[in-house]
């Protein structure tokens, strides 16, 4: 019986090579430096080019707010919605944003309950980014409403203004389903960090940063109840973070599938916009890490080839579910004999919003088809560069959707185009700011890698490990 | 099978035909009476036995299909715990080409089921708008290329893997890789396609985005349960003893936990949209499952496909266990029955349920004939891929 995983490489053939599954962790690297290096990038000096992003980032998110107060105090007329397109870069902006929310919890969540081992250096970076997009998303909802001031209206408070929430409205549901998601996502990501939080603490050379981190690690020592503990919850939040991810973008799709609105109205939208946020939240997962890895380049043992290359295959994967979903929408549109199903379809195609619809279908479904090849897979220039189609398609998917939809309604009279205004422009660039700041840091202050996780991976971490022909 | 008929070599990697060969032989025989009493059905209320075949045959296409797809997944994210089962993911998968053959009655009684066929050209718009799709060469077309697909791809993957068994090349491990990877998407354009074709072209008026999905949902999960029965009655009967460990069961009895919230997922979604929007082309399919003596079936299916496995499924104590595992597997299989039930019959018998001799009589037919050949199947190779490169680590489990 041939065995790949064989401990001696060298008498493996060529195909059998390619079946040794690579190591977590690679160059042999130890508990202690694993501890020691993730550590010294909380630790260590603040560096030059960290000062210089955020001499990028900060004004962006002063821009961003100083825009939205400039919203509040002016009107939503400041954005360029119009009839017919009410909803306009707000809901797509909105839409954006929480879908790049869903790769953290998924890596976290989902791949922790399948056993996917290689999650663990990437998870705490992407729950991190989740949260900081689902801030960014939580703008475009509360801000759009117009008299922002009544948004808690939305809150199911007692009925002292004789005002009662219409819970058979979907976007009641979704104000649920993200609060739900971003508070559990907090959750876990802070129960994730105690363990790490307390290894700063340990090794704090000055008082306050030991007192800062010491309160945050919540009194964690390490002990064998505590780590049972944490096993338990981490699990259970695991679990209920799991149906969290599939119903937030469920419930975003439901905003649009319930209406009778041609080109919304579609039952596959449910799953088709989960897979789209996967999709697109996977992109920027290695659209952040890569560059962070280019900077702290032993990182490179850590987040290796290997993690990128899952990574890159999970992109093509749901990719093709969305090209699915396009292309199911397409058929039945037609199927269906409904003209204005038809219409809508043909609109989005060929009318004067065809560059949004085309390259939407380029972005997302021909453009990922390339990580078919291991090379593209496996080079992080390459890789950085092709996951930033699905990062402008998964903008493009929205628009197409929200914009382009509404602006053909169901009579001529009705028609109209959108026009962003440069306050829209100058909003959605200045998320991008506040994202950006926020994850700056979220690098300083806390350890960007899970420490103790990736320690559990490692081959020592085995209690067998060393033993002969275990 | 069962534990009195020891094999000649217990755990043997050879399935012993002395162990079944009574049974065999009374499979094929009650496969020829069933037939027969179909046959005789096929003529005496053509239409019924139209619609009760297209239950059976969807009832165990999808089955045979997920057989496939399982085999697929495995190869696809290079799997280490289903090595073990995997050949009976490729048996079931081989069946393909017996639902091929088994397809041939329908085409003989195709203007009963799929009566966009009995319409003339002018007839109704709406199906004048949908040439060429539903033209009734393209239809046959289409048949045929699933079946020519399901059948090249189950046999090849079967082959490949049958041959490892000798020459313990790792070159048909990463041959099958990439033979995957060309039927991934093949796989999913055939079994939505097919769907659409046999399934919501009972009534050409209608038409859902999420069909295939929903299809497919049916399919991956009955699939795997009968994985697991198969698996359960080859160890009871000796066989895989310690190949297939509980950590594999714990495996399979979270999958199937995670198919029956997707499935009741796709499920709700669909009918959800549907009712929310209350468009009346689109309607048109619940009303009529939701009215009626259908309106109990339907009811029954949401709570005894989700709510019943799920809660049974959710905690840990049942997962390790082959017979709690076997007796859910059993449950939802019925259910998933139920449910190709409620899809293809009430477009015959629009005022409520009525059973008939012929749906079980199908269900016989098909497959004590599946069955007859899935023994076939079980002796020609090995039970377990002997020299898959990752075998040792399969058998090694741990969760």
């Amino acid at each position: 019986m041939s065995n790949a995983t064989a401990e001696h490489p060298e008498h493996l053939t060529e195909d059998e090579k390619q079946l040794v599954r690579k190591p977590l962790v690679l160059n042999n690297r130890t508990m202690g430096w694993i501890s020691d290096y993730i550590s010294s990038i909380v630790e260590g000096k603040t560096p030059t080019w960290w000062y210089v992003s955020m001499a990028i980032t900060v004004p962006l998110t002063l821009m961003c707010l100083a825009l939205l107060g400039y919203l509040i105090s002016t009107g939503v007329g400041v954005w360029g919605n119009n009839h017919p397109i009410g909803w306009a870069w707000d809901i797509t902006n909105f839409v954006f944003w929480i879908g790049i929310g869903h790769a953290g919890t998924l890596i976290s969540a989902i791949l922790f309950l399948t056993r996917q081992k290689w999650r663990t250096s990437i998870n705490r970076a992407a729950e991190a980014m989740t949260l900081f997009a689902v801030v960014c998303a939580g703008i475009y909802p509360a801000l759009h409403v117009g008299r922002v001031w009544m948004a808690w209206w939305l809150a199911p408070v007692p009925n002292a203004n004789a005002i009662w929430q219409n819970f058979r409205s979907p976007l009641l549901w979704d104000v649920f389903a993200v609060s739900t998601y971003f508070t559990v996502s907090v959750l876990f990501w802070y129960t994730g960090l105690i363990p790490d939080l307390a290894t700063l603490r340990d090794r704090c050379t000055t008082k306050i940063r030991k007192f800062i981190y010491g309160v945050l690690a919540l009194g964690w020592r390490g002990g064998n109840r505590q780590w049972r503990h944490y096993e338990m919850a981490y699990l259970i939040l695991a679990g209920l973070s799991t149906p969290l991810v599939l119903s937030v973008h469920s419930v975003v799709s439901f905003d649009f599938a319930t209406s009778v609105v041609p080109g919304w109205h579609t039952t596959i939208f449910p799953p088709y916009f989960v897979a789209g946020a996967i999709f697109g939240g996977f992109a920027m997962v290695l659209t952040i890490m890569i560059p962070a890895c280019a900077i702290y380049k032993p990182l490179h043992d850590l987040v290796t080839t290997d993690h990128v290359n899952k990574m890159c295959k999970i992109i093509l994967l749901t990719g093709s579910i969305v090209g699915y979903a396009y292309l199911m929408e397409l058929f039945v549109a037609w199927y269906s004999a409904n003209p204005y199903e038809r219409a809508a379809f043909w609109y989005r195609a060929f009318g004067p919003y065809w560059w949004a619809y085309w390259s939407m279908m380029f972005c997302n479904v021909v453009a990922p088809q390339i990580f078919w090849f291991k090379y593209f897979r496996t080079h992080l220039v390459w890789v950085w560069v092709i996951v930033q189609f699905p990062n402008a398609g998964m903008w493009f998917e929205r628009f197409v959707i929200i914009a382009t939809t509404l602006a053909r309604d169901f009579t001529p009279s009705a028609w109209g185009m959108f026009h962003p205004t440069w306050v829209d422009i100058c909003t959605f660039i200045g998320t991008f700011g506040l994202f950006g700041t926020l994850f700056l840091l979220f690098i300083r202050f806390l350890p960007m890698i899970c420490m103790f996780e990736v320690k559990a991976v490692l081959p020592e971490a085995d209690p067998h490990h060393g033993e002969a022909n275990h | 099978m069962s534990s009195s008929h020891e094999p000649s070599q217990p755990g043997s990697h050879m399935f012993d035909y002395k162990h079944v060969g009574g049974r065999f032989l009374g499979l094929v025989a009650l496969a020829i009476v069933a037939f027969a009493a179909v046959g005789f059905g096929a003529f005496s209320d053509t239409k019924q036995f139209a619609f009760s075949y297209l239950f059976a045959f969807t009832f165990f296409l999808t089955i045979c299909m997920g057989g496939l797809f399982w085999t697929l997944v495995h190869h696809a994210v290079d799997a280490e715990w289903s090595v073990v089962v995997r050949r009976q993911t490729e048996n079931m998968a081989s069946l393909l080409i017996i639902m091929g053959v088994l397809f041939i009655p329908l085409i003989f009684v195709a203007p009963k089921l799929w009566y966009w066929m009995t319409k003339l050209p002018g007839q109704d718009i709406l199906l004048d708008e949908k040439w060429p799709y539903l033209t009734k060469e393209f239809f046959w077309i289409r048949a045929a290329f699933y079946f020519l697909f399901f059948g090249i791809a189950a046999t090849w993957l079967r082959a490949n893997s049958i041959y490892q068994d000798t020459c313990g090349s790792a070159r048909y491990t990463l041959l099958n890789r990439k033979i995957t990877f060309a039927s991934l998407p093949l796989f999913a354009v055939c079994l939505t396609f097919a769907a659409v074709d046999w399934l919501m072209g009972l009534d050409y008026h209608w038409f859902s985005t999420m069909w295939g999905v929903y299809i497919f949902a049916g399919t991956a999960l009955s699939s795997l349960c009968v994985l697991v029965l198969i698996i359960t009655a080859l160890r009871n009967a000796g066989y895989l003893q310690n190949i297939v460990s509980l950590e594999h069961y714990h495996i399979m009895g979270k999958l199937m936990l995670a198919f029956t919230i997707f499935w009741a997922y796709i499920g709700f979604s669909q009918y959800m949209l549907i009712w929310y929007a209350n468009i009346p082309e689109e309607t048109v399919y619940f009303l009529r499952r939701n009215t009626e003596t259908w309106q109990i079936l339907s009811t029954a299916l949401v709570v005894g496909h989700f709510f019943v496995p799920f809660l049974l499924l959710l905690f840990n104590f049942g997962k390790k266990s082959p017979a709690f595992l076997c007796g859910m597997a059993l449950w939802i299989l019925s259910m998933h029955l139920l449910d190709v039930y409620v899809i293809v019959l009430p477009a015959l018998h629009k005022a409520g349920v009525v059973v008939s001799w012929l749906d079980i009589a199908c269900l016989i037919a098909i497959g004590s004939t599946l069955a007859a050949v899935f023994l076939k199947r079980l002796g020609d190779a090995p039970l377990w891929p002997l020299r898959d490169p990752r075998l040792k680590k399969s058998i090694a489990l741990k969760n």
